[in-house]
C-alpha cells in the first residue's frame, strides 16, 4: 500500500495537514456530485421558470402549504389566497381595492335584509351553474357546531345563525333564503351597514351540497376533493411540495384572465432560499429582509412595497392579581417603550410604520380616513414619568420592587430581536426585569386564551374593510380579547359602532374608542406592518392586498414588451 | 604461576563505599514521564497554551474588559471592527413641521430640496406643492444612474415633504422622488438628490452613554467618539467581545464540569463492574446498555419540567444534569474493559498472593494503569459537550436571553451571515478553536499517558 508507506515516512503535522486537505477535497466532491443528484431527481419543479411567455405560466413560493381547503373552516391566509384563486365568492375586491360583484351581478343591503342578484352563467367546474343553494349550505355547514368553524362569528349577523351555531337550533333555521336559484335574500339578525364588506371572507364562498357529501368527509383535503367556481383550479397538488393552478374553462369572466397556468414549485418559509429561487429565475416574487436590501438595490432589481394592513401591538394581561391590571404600571411602560426608535433603529425594516393606535393608517373613515379624522395622540416616551408611575404602581400594589414579567413572544427572528429589545429597555429604563416565553403560533395562542402571560406580542389582521375588526378587539365579550380588559364604558362605545346606521356617529365612537384605548393603556401599539418584495419586471396586474388573497395573480399577464 | 608479593594489608577487608550502582538520572515516575513527552509534543502544548488563554479570556476577561454584555448600543447596531466611530453633537431630535419651518426649494422641475441638513436623526426633505398631487419617495445607497434601479420605495405622501428616519447611517443616500397620477402609475419627471448624511448624537443621549461627563463643556457641532466596540456589535448594538467573554464561561462551564462528573460517574461504575466480573459485571453492563437508549433531547427537556424552570429561564442546570444522568456508559465500558484485563495480569496476583488488599490492588495497580485511558476520555468529551451546548442553545434550549452563549451567539449571527459576517464569525471561530485545542490535547496525552510506550523516545 503506497498510501500507509508514504504516511509513516511523513512527520505527524504534514500527516495532519494532508488529512485536512484530503478531507476538503472529499467534502467538495461529495456537495458536487449531491448537486447534480439532487437536480437530476427533481427533475420536474427546476424545468420551470419564473416567467414562461410560451406556456403563459407563471412561477410563484407560498410559505406553507394549506391545512385543507374547505372554505368553511379556512382560518390561515395561505388558505385564503389558494381559495382567492380558485374559488369566487358573491362579491370581491377588484383591482382598485373597491368592493365589486363576482357571483353576484348586484345587490342591496338594507337595516333588515340584503338581497343578492346571482349571474346566470356563473359555473362550477364540472358545468353545472352556481345557485344560490350553493351559498345556503355553505354558510348552514359553517354554522354547524361539528363543523367547528373558528370564523363561524363572522356569519353572526344573519338572524338565529348565533343559537345555531350553539346548536340551539337545528342549521336550516338559518335566515337565509332563495326564492329563485339566482336570489338570494339574508334576514339580518341586526342593523348592520357593512355586511357587503364582510362578504370577502373565504368562509362565505359556495360549497354544492352534493359534492360535499360525495366527498365523505374529505372535502379540500385534495386537488379532487374540491370544485371550483373561480378563475383557476388546482390540476396538481402535491402535499408539502409543490402545487400547479390551471384556468378554469367553466369561469363565467375568461376575458379577464390573461394567465394559462400558475406553478407553485416550491413551499418553504426559508426568506433565504425564496431569494435564491428569485436570483435563479424560478420564481417571480419574493419577499426581503432588511438583510437582503443592499443586495437587492446592488441587482438594481425594483422594489416594491406594501402595508399588509396588519397591526403589531404588545397586549396586557389584565386578569384580576397580574400586576399589569395596574392602570400606573401599563402607562409606565407606555411612556419608557419608543416604538421610534424600535421600528427604525432595531427592527429596520421598511415599510414598517411606528405604532400610534390602534387603528392602522389605511382605514377609512367617513369621508377621509379614519386617522385623519380623528387623529390619535402621540404619546411621548419620558423616562422620568414614566419612573414616577411605577413608583406609584409600586404602591398601589403594596411592592417594594418592581415587578418580574413574562413576555410571551412568537418564536422567529422578528420577535425576537424585538423581545430582547423590550426586556432590555424596561431593565435600563424601568428596572423591570423580563423574561422572554418564546412559543410557537399554536402553543402562543393557547398560552394567551388561558392567560398564561404578563405581556404578549400580538397582531391582528383585517378581517373585513371597516374599523370595527379592529374596533371590537377588546370587547369583554370578544373571544380575541386574550387579556380580558373588561370595562363597560369601551363596550358601549363599541355597541355604538356596531349597531349605528349614521357612519358619523360610528366613526365618532371609533375615534372615542381610539382615545379610551390610549388613556387606559389597554395596549400599546408597535407597529404597522409593511412588505418589502421583488416581482419580476415581465408580470403585470400583480396585486398585493390588505384584504382578499395575497398577492393576487388572478388577473395577472406577462408582458414582455418592456425587455 | 606467577609470584606475588602479599602484604598484610591485602587482607584487610574491602571497606564498603555505599555506592554499589549509581543511577545517573533520577527515577522517572509515571507523570513526570508522561509530563517530559507531552512537552516533546509541540502540538499538545500549543494546545494547552490555547486552553490556558482561552481560560483567562473568559474568566479574567470580563474583569479587564467591563462592559455590559447585555446593554445595546442602539447608535451602533451591527458594526463591524474597526468601523469609523466620529460622532457629532447636535440637538436633540424634535419632529419636523415644514408649515412652522419652510425650506426654500431648489429649481429643479419638482422643486425637491433637502429642507434641513441631513444627519442619522432624519433626513428632511420638501419639494413643490404644485403640480402632481401625490409622489412616491425611493431611497437608494447605490447611484440609481449605475445600477438602474431607483431603491426602496420608502413612502408615498400627498404632502409635499418626508421626514426619513428608517436605519439612517453615515455615508451618501440617494433619494428619488417620483410624482405620481391619480390612479398610483409613475409618471416620468423623477428627480433624485445625492444626500450626505452625518452621525449625530444629542448632548444628553452624550451624557447617557458616558461619552462626556455631566459638568462638561460641549458645544454642538464637537466631534466626539462613541463607545469602542473591538470586536464589534451584534443585531441590538451589544458588545461582542463582552458577550464572547461572558458566551465562553457558559460554553467552558459545561464543557469541562459535565464530561468531569460524568466521566467521574462512568469510572467508578465501570471499575466496580469490572472487578465484580461473572453476573454482577453482566447485570449492570445491560443497565449501561440500557441508559445508552434513552434520547438525550426528551430528557433534557424533561429536567426542564422537572427543575420547575419556566419559559425564559436558563437551562444550563438541566442540561448539566443530563449530560451527567445519560452520557456516564461510553467512559464506564472504557474502564470497565481496561479492569477486565488488568484483573488477570501477573503483577495483580503477584500482589494478591503477597497479601495485598482489594483497596491496595485497586488503587496502586488497576486505577493507574486506566488512567490514561480516563484522561482522554474526558479531553475528548469536552469537545463534545461544548458541542452539545451549542447545539442546544442554537435549536433554543440552552441559555435564555439575554444571557449570551457562543452556540446561541452562533445561531443569532448566522440571520445576517452574507451582510455582517463578524456576528457569526467570531463565537464559531471561538468554538472551533476550542474543540481543536482539547482534541490536540487529548491526542497528545493518549501518546504521552501510554504506559506501554514509557521510556521509548
Amino acid at each position: 500500500m503506497l498510501w500507509i508507506t508514504l504516511t509513516k515516512r511523513m512527520s505527524p503535522n504534514r500527516q495532519l495537514a494532508q488529512f485536512f486537505l484530503l478531507a476538503f477535497a472529499g467534502v467538495a466532491l461529495l456537495m458536487l456530485t449531491l448537486h447534480y443528484a439532487g437536480s437530476a431527481l427533481s427533475g420536474t419543479t427546476s424545468d420551470v421558470s419564473a416567467v414562461d411567455e410560451d406556456a403563459n405560466s407563471i412561477s410563484i413560493i407560498i410559505r406553507e402549504e394549506p391545512p385543507q381547503l374547505n372554505s368553511s373552516r379556512a382560518t390561515d391566509s395561505i388558505s385564503g389566497m389558494v381559495l382567492g384563486h380558485v374559488m369566487e365568492g358573491l362579491v370581491r375586491m377588484g383591482l382598485d381595492d373597491r368592493l365589486e360583484g363576482a357571483v353576484a351581478e348586484r345587490w342591496e343591503v338594507t337595516p333588515t335584509q340584503a338581497t343578492f342578484w346571482l349571474r346566470e352563467n356563473a359555473k362550477w367546474s364540472d358545468g353545472q351553474p352556481v345557485t344560490a343553494a350553493d351559498f345556503i349550505f355553505a354558510w348552514q355547514t359553517a354554522l354547524k357546531p361539528e363543523t367547528g368553524s373558528q370564523y363561524a362569528f363572522l356569519l353572526f349577523t344573519i338572524q338565529n345563525a348565533e343559537a345555531i351555531n350553539q346548536g340551539a337550533l337545528p342549521a336550516s333555521e338559518l335566515g337565509v333564503t332563495a326564492p329563485d336559484p339566482y336570489t338570494l335574500v339574508i334576514n339580518l339578525a341586526r342593523p348592520v351597514p357593512f355586511f357587503d364588506k364582510t362578504l370577502v371572507f373565504p368562509t362565505f364562498l359556495p360549497i354544492r351540497e352534493d359534492f360535499y357529501n360525495a366527498t365523505n368527509g374529505r372535502f379540500g383535503a385534495d386537488a379532487d376533493q374540491l370544485l371550483y367556481n373561480g378563475p383557476f383550479q388546482i390540476s396538481q397538488w402535491v402535499h408539502g411540495s409543490s402545487m400547479t393552478f390551471e384556468r378554469n374553462p367553466y369561469f363565467w369572466n375568461q376575458a379577464e384572465i390573461h394567465l394559462d397556468t400558475i406553478h407553485v414549485p416550491y413551499i418553504t418559509s426559508d426568506a433565504t432560499a425564496s431569494l435564491n429561487f428569485f436570483k435563479d429565475d424560478k420564481i417571480a416574487i419574493t419577499g426581503l429582509q432588511a438583510e437582503n436590501l443592499i443586495e437587492a438595490m446592488r441587482m438594481g432589481w425594483q422594489i416594491h412595497q406594501h402595508r399588509d394592513g396588519t397591526v403589531f401591538y404588545l397586549e396586557f394581561n389584565h386578569r384580576q392579581g397580574r400586576p399589569t391590571d395596574n392602570l400606573n404600571l401599563r402607562r409606565a411602560l407606555q411612556l419608557a417603550l419608543d416604538m421610534d426608535e424600535m421600528v427604525y433603529k432595531v427592527t429596520k425594516l421598511p415599510g414598517y410604520e411606528p405604532g400610534v393606535s390602534l387603528f392602522p393608517g389605511w382605514l377609512m373613515g367617513e369621508e377621509r380616513l379614519l386617522r385623519q379624522e380623528y387623529p390619535p395622540q402621540k404619546i411621548t416616551p419620558d423616562a422620568s414619568l414614566a419612573k414616577q408611575h411605577l413608583k406609584q404602581a409600586l404602591q398601589e400594589l403594596g411592592l417594594s420592587e418592581p415587578p418580574s414579567l413574562v413576555l410571551l413572544a412568537g418564536d422567529n427572528p422578528i420577535s425576537n430581536v424585538q423581545s430582547e429589545w423590550v426586556q432590555q429597555t424596561l431593565k435600563t429604563k424601568l428596572g423591570i426585569s423580563v423574561k422572554i416565553d418564546k412559543q410557537i403560533f399554536k402553543q402562543r395562542l393557547a398560552k394567551m386564551t388561558s392567560g398564561d402571560f404578563d405581556l404578549v406580542l400580538a397582531g391582528w389582521g383585517p378581517d373585513y374593510n371597516d374599523p370595527l375588526t379592529f374596533g371590537d378587539l377588546f370587547a369583554s365579550w370578544n373571544k380575541n380579547n386574550r387579556g380580558q380588559y373588561n370595562s363597560p364604558e369601551l363596550d358601549a362605545l363599541i355597541d355604538i359602532a356596531q349597531s349605528r346606521l349614521q357612519p358619523a356617529a360610528r366613526m365618532r365612537a371609533f375615534g372615542d374608542i381610539q382615545q379610551h384605548l390610549i388613556d387606559q393603556a389597554v395596549v400599546l401599539p408597535m407597529y404597522e406592518r409593511g412588505v418589502t418584495y421583488v416581482v419580476d419586471p415581465r408580470v403585470r396586474q400583480l396585486k398585493r392586498r390588505v384584504i382578499g388573497p395575497d398577492p393576487d395573480l388572478s388577473r395577472a399577464y406577462i408582458d414582455v414588451s418592456g425587455e | 604461576m606467577s609470584s606475588a608479593k602479599l602484604s598484610p594489608a591485602d587482607f584487610q577487608p574491602l571497606v564498603s563505599n555505599g555506592i554499589v550502582q549509581q543511577i545517573s538520572r533520577p527515577s522517572l515516575s509515571y507523570w513526570a514521564d508522561a509530563w517530559l513527552r507531552l512537552r516533546k509534543n509541540p502540538r499538545a502544548m500549543a494546545s494547552l497554551g490555547l486552553i490556558a488563554f482561552l481560560l483567562a479570556f473568559v474568566s479574567l476577561g470580563p474583569a479587564l474588559w467591563r462592559i455590559d454584555p447585555s446593554a445595546q448600543d442602539l447608535d451602533q447596531i451591527g458594526i463591524a471592527p474597526g468601523a469609523d466611530r466620529t460622532v457629532t453633537l447636535a440637538a436633540p431630535f424634535e419632529p419636523w413641521n415644514p408649515q412652522q419651518q419652510p425650506a426654500t426649494l431648489s429649481d429643479n422641475s419638482l422643486g425637491f430640496t433637502l429642507a434641513l441638513p441631513a444627519s442619522t436623526q432624519a433626513v428632511r426633505l420638501a419639494w413643490a406643492a404644485t403640480g402632481a398631487t401625490r409622489h412616491r419617495l425611493y431611497r437608494n445607497v447605490f447611484d440609481p444612474e449605475t445600477t438602474g434601479s431607483l431603491g426602496l420605495p420608502l413612502v408615498e405622501r400627498d404632502q409635499p415633504w418626508f421626514e426619513d428616519r428608517l436605519d439612517l447611517q453615515s455615508g451618501t443616500y440617494y433619494y428619488t422622488l417620483v410624482p405620481l397620477t391619480a390612479d398610483g402609475v409613475e409618471t416620468s419627471g423623477a428627480v433624485t438628490l445625492a444626500v450626505d448624511v452625518i452621525r449625530v448624537i444629542s448632548i444628553a443621549q452624550a451624557r447617557e452613554r458616558g461619552l462626556i461627563t455631566a459638568d462638561e463643556n460641549v458645544q454642538l457641532g464637537q466631534r466626539l467618539k462613541l463607545a469602542w466596540h473591538p470586536l464589534g456589535t451584534d443585531y441590538l448594538g451589544r458588545d461582542m467581545l463582552a458577550r464572547l467573554m461572558y458566551g465562553g464561561q457558559v460554553s467552558l462551564f459545561i464543557g469541562i464540569f459535565a464530561p468531569l462528573a460524568f466521566v467521574l460517574l462512568g469510572v467508578i461504575y465501570g471499575s466496580v463492574s469490572g472487578f465484580l466480573g461473572g453476573a454482577a459485571d453482566q447485570a449492570m453492563m445491560r443497565f449501561a446498555d440500557f441508559v445508552v437508549a434513552l434520547p438525550f433531547l426528551l430528557f433534557m427537556i424533561l429536567f426542564k419540567v422537572i427543575f420547575g424552570i419556566g419559559p425564559g429561564e436558563s437551562g444550563i442546570w438541566p442540561m448539566l444534569v443530563a449530560m451527567i444522568i445519560l452520557l456516564w456508559p461510553a467512559p464506564a465500558r472504557l474502564v470497565r474493559g481496561q479492569i477486565l484485563q488488568i484483573r488477570e495480569e501477573g503483577y495483580v496476583s503477584a500482589s494478591r498472593l503477597l497479601g495485598g488488599t482489594t483497596a491496595y490492588v485497586v488503587g496502586r495497580h488497576m486505577l493507574p494503569n486506566t488512567m490514561g485511558v480516563i484522561l482522554v476520555t474526558i479531553t475528548f468529551q469536552v469537545p463534545s459537550a461544548i458541542f452539545t451546548e451549542a447545539f442546544l442553545s442554537f435549536i433554543g434550549m440552552g441559555v435564555a436571553p439575554p444571557t449570551p452563549s457562543w452556540g446561541a451567539m452562533c445561531n443569532e449571527g448566522i440571520k445576517s451571515m452574507l451582510t455582517r459576517p463578524h456576528e457569526l464569525m467570531f463565537p464559531a471561530l471561538l468554538i472551533s478553536i476550542t474543540v481543536l485545542a482539547f482534541n490536540l490535547l487529548g491526542d497528545g496525552l493518549r501518546d504521552a499517558l501510554d504506559a506501554r510506550m514509557r521510556g521509548v523516545e
